[in-house]
């Protein structure tokens, strides 16, 4: 068993690795789509100097604290995209019928198909959310729960992005509700949750879990509480748990296209 | 021009078949305002305070207009299509047809644009009643100021993005250049007028597409003033003749460069 974990974790690594390579073949654009994101990133500060004018609290967040809460925004987003880009169009790889290819590998499907590519501009994406910790502060503490939190928020997207992908299994295309569920959690992840009231912060925190991934994570850096730790940590368990039920139910569903294709 | 309004119908035509994405990208429109309002709902303690010149309805009004704007626009969409026209080698298919390449993909996007707009328009005016529930002060002539400066705000941002997507002739991904570009816009003159920022620094916005492409039809809207007005819509149009010409400038220059291969 342990060896089988191990194994795949090697293979994964090797995946992101020949994914990399191949981006690196063009140096110029791999290195200005991690630039330029980061500095699309840095823009929205503007916004918060802005805000940070009108009052000098919002809600309950300091600006430091805003820093923060963007740096582990930006980050869980650049962790899921990097390493497990093609949860984010895993429905159209059902609806076309292109998952023979994975199938037919010895090692566990949903991950195989997940970590096949790599999105370049994440790791821009990734590198920001450190920046930021450094202006927030950093600690050996801070840097330590910070990846952890990175980790188990970059999961939580992809999961929730696997399972709305793999809806698709039962009804057709639905990227376009995938696409909407990963939208609602990247725009909401950048507003603090003091300014969201009743229903709204409610779902925050369970249909929308932006407060689980995002929220929780900033409160726990600026104030350690181990509950909310083991909420996170939780949560992630579940939805893993979730993402790999969904798409292995639905798997049975699957029909080929009889499509031909290779995996180089 | 009866060939670019034959381009501009088809793709209306075409995008008819799809209002059901429309209508879901809307969610995304919804989610942005929602956002938005309970940020200055916070914002505003007193509902009448004025915060630089702005009551919290007309500071409402302006995110709505101004996200109607950039939401229409689909920038993204837009630049990643004239990017991989010049990569794929698509743009060469256009050199001996009886159009220009830049009116082709102005037209096919106004196309584009044109059902989303009134769509959005609607449910944007729709989402505001209920929420802010007052509307501006809007005459006649104000409503139709809106509209003309909306249009030309929209034709600036076709072409500015054309340009950047036009940039592909001289490096492989143009992309990060309309991050950078669609963020500006976006915090800038989408979230905030320009009166938000410091003096100095709305004393250069003024000269920046940000004044033309989002806050001049967004303050129309919320303060009318047929002077502003006037001076809005005429600053747009120099701004069209320049973002005209810089595009066309990369076009004719990036064309030269295509090597054609036959198979």
């Amino acid at each position: 068993m342990l060896t089988e974990v191990k194994n795949q974790i090697k293979v994964v690594f090797l995946s992101i690795k020949y994914s990399v390579m191949r981006e690196l073949l063009n140096r110029f654009t791999f290195i200005s789509n991690v630039i330029f994101m980061m500095l699309n990133n840095a823009s929205m500060i503007i916004q918060w100097l802005v805000l940070f004018s009108l009052r000098e609290n919002m809600g309950g967040y300091t600006f430091k604290e805003v820093l923060l809460l963007w740096g582990i925004a930006s980050s869980t987003f650049g962790f899921s995209r990097f390493f497990f880009y093609k949860a984010f169009s895993l429905s159209s790889i059902i609806n076309e019928g292109k998952l023979d290819s994975y199938i037919v590998q010895p090692k566990n499907i949903l991950i195989s198909i997940i970590t096949s590519d790599i999105s370049v501009s994440a790791l821009g994406d990734l590198l920001y959310g450190y920046i930021m910790l450094v202006f927030y502060g950093l600690s050996i503490k801070s840097f330590l729960l910070f990846t952890y939190f990175i980790i188990t928020g970059g999961i939580i997207i992809a999961a929730i992005s696997v399972i709305l992908n793999s809806l698709s299994f039962w009804f057709g295309n639905t990227d376009v509700i995938a696409e909407t569920g990963n939208h609602l959690m990247t725009n909401f992840a950048t507003y603090p949750d003091g300014i969201f009231k009743g229903i709204a912060k409610a779902l925050l925190f369970t249909l929308i879990p932006v407060g689980i991934s995002n929220y929780i994570p900033v409160h726990v850096i600026v104030n350690f509480d181990l509950n909310l730790f083991l909420i996170n940590t939780t949560v992630c368990i579940f939805l893993i748990y979730f993402a790999f039920i969904t798409f292995y139910t639905g798997l049975k569903r699957y029909s080929s296209s009889n499509l031909m294709s290779s995996k180089i | 021009m009866k060939k670019y309004l034959f381009i501009f119908k088809s793709e209306i035509m075409t995008n008819l078949q799809y209002v059901f994405n429309i209508f879901v990208g809307f969610i995304g429109y919804f989610v942005m305002l929602f956002i938005l309002f309970n940020l200055w709902e916070y914002l505003y303690s007193d509902p009448n305070e004025l915060i630089n010149g702005y009551s919290m309805t007309s500071m409402m009004w302006y995110v709505v207009i101004t996200e109607i704007l950039y939401s229409v626009v689909g920038g993204r969409t837009l630049c990643k299509k004239i990017s991989n026209d010049v990569k794929s080698g698509n743009v060469a298919y256009n050199i001996n047809k009886p159009y220009s390449y830049i009116g082709y993909s102005v037209s096919s996007h106004f196309g584009n644009m044109f059902i989303k707009f009134i769509m959005y328009v609607i449910l944007g005016l729709g989402f505001g009643l209920i929420f802010i529930k007052k509307l501006p002060n809007l005459s006649l002539v104000g409503i139709i100021f809106v509209l003309v400066s909306s249009f030309l705000g929209l034709l600036i941002s076709t072409l500015l993005i054309l340009s950047i997507g036009l940039f592909s002739f001289y490096i492989e991904d143009s992309g990060p250049f309309y991050w950078v570009y669609s963020k500006l816009i976006l915090v800038m003159g989408t979230l905030f007028p320009i009166e938000y920022f410091p003096t100095i620094v709305q004393k250069i916005l003024v000269y920046t597409p940000v004044y033309v492409v989002n806050y001049g039809p967004a303050k129309l809207f919320v303060d009318f003033d047929i002077h502003k007005g006037i001076g809005i819509i005429l600053a747009q149009i120099i701004y069209v003749i320049i973002a005209y010409l810089i595009c066309n400038h990369i076009y004719r220059k990036g064309v030269r460069r295509i090597n054609v291969n036959g198979g």
